[in-house]
């Protein structure tokens, strides 16, 4: 197989903002962790996140449409916790560490396809995952689906 | 420009980084820069005051005494929230059960917060000395440590001692009136089902402490910005509520007496270093 790669670049911009550009796209990146709800950015651990959602939901909708299985909606929920997020903060006293404990996905599928059309095109999805197949190996991974009409 | 002043807080949780962040930006636009360091626990943050690896320790009332009992009775104690001063603890009990007294305490079981809880466990346990009755001997005690070293900061250890009282598997149980004012609101708290059996003595809370050799115009410096947060304005009111208070004002040493008495007739620190 030919190596291929994706080369990103990020560009530190006003105070703790990064911009990524991405091919011809570009974005913006907040702080790697934040703790304040009202923080007016999307931190780098967020962008994680949505993107384990994003590739999931994408990819099963994609997949369903190569195997015409009609789906109507698909939504996932994503949950992060870090090892040790005061870490992150640099306690003194703390152990452990900043990185991701857990991620928790859970996909809802609306569609009136059988439960095992959705199922084959879900088992599909999670082997042919970039990212689930990243961190499934290294951190607890909760992956659930549910079906919704 | 002048070097940021090093204060050490104990965290516990993330979410407090915030209020902290708040305060920084606070003194960086009030000509006194500082840079918070976070402790896991009061007894590294008073050995890094001690050290001189901070300038300022926001300390427990407990920590307050450990620093005291460290340095010679040397450090001051500079500033404090106006909610610091003069809370008390209740003991509260069963509106309906068969304790009517503190003496009715003797032979029962009291749920008290964590270990080194001043407002939940040291200074209540102090008032049942007062009556006469010995934790252990007089009176089981039933302790739940929760996050033992942040001084009772966490309310985990109240809630779950009110908890056992709620279970019957206590008596009465200890909490600051802080907490009995929040959750006989929120519904946490029935009113009618409880009732304040005794209340402590008042004593004091929180303060910003500094070595004897913290040079006074620093310590000037930093009360100046600090005095200077007003409640009557929008934007300082937001960090004033987060923290609980409406004003900052002097620290004073008086209000730790109680306090002190306790972990003396307790041996709190006996086996502990100075």
């Amino acid at each position: 197989m030919e190596r291929y790669a994706w080369t990103l670049r990020v560009s530190a911009a006003d105070k703790d903002r990064a911009t990524v550009f991405a091919r011809t796209q570009q974005y913006s990146v907040g702080a790697p962790v934040q703790f304040d709800a009202a923080y007016d950015a999307i931190t780098a651990l967020e962008y994680v996140l949505g993107a384990i959602g994003a590739d999931m939901v994408n990819g099963f909708r994609a997949l369903a449409r190569k195997r015409q299985v009609e789906v109507d909606h698909v939504e996932a929920v994503v949950e992060g916790e870090l090892n040790n997020p005061l870490t992150y903060l640099g306690v003194v006293g703390e152990s452990g560490h900043p990185g991701l404990e857990r991620v928790s996905v859970k996909v809802y599928i609306a569609s009136l396809a059988t439960e095992e059309e959705i199922r084959r095109v879900w088992q599909e999805m999670l082997a042919r995952s970039p990212l689930v197949q990243t961190f499934q190996p290294v951190i607890r991974f909760e992956l659930s689906m549910q079906i919704v009409l | 420009m002048d070097k940021p002043i090093l204060v050490g807080a104990v965290l516990y949780n993330p979410k407090v980084s915030v209020i902290w962040d708040i305060i920084g930006e606070f003194f960086q636009d009030n000509g006194c820069p500082i840079d918070t360091v976070f402790y896991t626990n009061y007894e590294l943050q008073v050995e890094a005051l001690l050290k001189g690896h901070i300038d300022v320790a926001w300390n427990s009332p407990l920590a307050w005494l450990d620093a005291q009992r460290q340095s010679g009775s040397t450090c001051r104690a500079i500033a404090m929230r106006d909610t610091d001063r003069d809370r008390v603890s209740y003991l509260i009990t069963k509106a309906q059960g068969r304790v009517k007294t503190v003496e009715d305490l003797r032979g029962k079981t009291v749920a008290v917060g964590a270990k080194d809880s001043p407002q939940a466990t040291l200074i209540p346990l102090g008032l049942l000395q007062r009556h006469g009755l010995q934790p252990g001997r007089d009176v089981q005690v039933r302790r739940f440590d929760l996050m033992v070293g942040k001084h009772g900061d966490h309310i985990g250890g109240e809630l779950e001692a009110f908890q056992s009282l709620a279970a019957g598997e206590a008596d009465a149980s200890a909490l600051v009136d802080l907490n009995w004012q929040t959750w006989t609101q929120d519904g946490t708290i029935n009113p009618h089902e409880y009732t304040i059996l005794a209340t402590t003595e008042p004593f004091d809370h929180c303060c910003f402490t500094v070595r004897a050799d913290f040079p006074l115009e620093r310590e000037q410096q930093f009360l100046r910005a600090l005095f200077s947060m007003s409640y009557d304005n929008p934007k300082h009111r937001e960090m004033m509520d987060l923290e609980g208070l409406k004003a900052w004002v002097p620290g004073r040493t008086s209000g730790y007496g109680l306090l002190h008495e306790a972990t003396e007739r307790q041996h709190f620190f006996a086996g502990t270093q100075t």
